[in-house]
């Protein structure tokens, strides 16, 4: 590599010779032991132009982009679908749902099952005529 | 998400459905897309809409990639590039019936170099380079694409991406030889 190559590369891509043209890279490291003044200099001047250039940040992400890009993408399958539909708006829902019917069956349940002299003489009964039944009564 | 996958592998998932792998190509691409965009145009609202047409054209592209082929990642600048230089045109068209003032964005004698300030001068220096010259720089310095694809991307011989860098890395030297110690 010729001084000249080694300072065209210095103004085109920067002070960081790591991000040089992978194939320059090893001619490079050569010309900085054969030439260091030379190459410190050029690596120099580009770098105070890099370190200016990298005061221009760029614009972070915003949540609205990021929200609208995802929600154009290709929508989720449908068994994925249904899944993703029930444990998101679903099962909100189902919950709700499920608690409101166990609280109507729980006092249905709580309004039949009073303990009850009728049931338990019917009860009575019932075992009387299974023991008929098999043979077995007294 | 899975830092190791890769970009066609990522995008198989998002062809079949699986809103886990849109999250993550959106996370691993959009903020390179928006930063590409933001440094053509200098103007986010104008990123903003090509970042996302980009991607829009992108999960339409899902099904359809063919692995083994062109680089995603290169394609996709490919696509946000195409797309700033049309509104670079509509902007031209425009201006060419509206001529903008010009402002004045060297700093006066008792304008202070904040940091920030850096940032907008060298924002207002890109932004007056040629397109091509813009394109370049913003490729390999802010990009950090190698020379190979930013000249593919480009359509341009190495040798001309480098003649595109240096004139357009000497402009911006000029522009901005006030904060460059001499």
């Amino acid at each position: 590599m010729t001084p000249q190559r080694f300072e065209i590369l210095a103004q085109a891509y920067g002070g960081d010779v790591a991000r040089w043209p992978s194939a320059e890279r090893e001619a490079a490291g050569a010309m900085m032991i054969e030439q260091p003044d030379l190459a410190a200099a050029a690596l120099a001047r580009a770098g105070e132009l890099d370190a200016l250039m990298d005061a221009w940040t760029p614009v972070p992400v915003s949540h609205a982009l990021r929200e609208r890009v995802i929600a154009a993408a290709p929508p989720p399958r449908a068994r994925n679908g249904i899944i993703a539909w029930f444990w998101g708006a679903g099962l909100g829902a189902g919950l709700a749902a499920a608690c409101a019917a166990g609280l109507v069956v729980g006092v249905e349940i709580s309004n039949v099952a009073q303990p009850d002299e009728s049931v338990s003489a019917a009860l009575d009964g019932y075992d009387d005529l299974t023991t008929d039944l098999t043979g077995d009564g007294a | 998400m899975d830092p190791g996958e890769g970009d066609e592998a990522l995008l198989a998932r998002v062809a079949a459905g699986d809103p886990a792998a849109v999250r993550s190509l959106v996370a691993r691409k959009l903020p390179r897309l928006l930063a590409l965009a933001g440094r053509m145009l200098g103007e986010t609202a104008e990123a903003e809409d090509v970042a996302q047409e980009t991607f829009i054209r992108a999960w339409k592209q899902a099904g359809n990639w063919k692995p083994g082929g062109a680089r995603f990642d290169t394609w996709l600048h490919r696509v946000a590039l195409n797309l700033c230089y049309d509104r670079l045109r509509r902007r031209r068209e425009v201006a060419m019936d509206n001529p903008p003032d010009l402002a004045d964005d060297a700093p006066g004698p008792d304008r202070g170099l904040q940091a920030r300030d850096v940032g907008r001068r060298v924002a207002a220096a890109m932004a007056a380079l040629p397109d091509r010259q813009r394109e370049a720089v913003s490729l390999c310095h802010y990009q950090e694409v190698t020379n190979i694809e930013a000249a593919a991307l480009m359509g341009v011989s190495i040798e001309a991406l480098e003649s595109l860098l240096s004139r357009g890395r000497r402009a911006l030297r000029v522009a901005l030889s006030d904060m460059i110690e001499p």
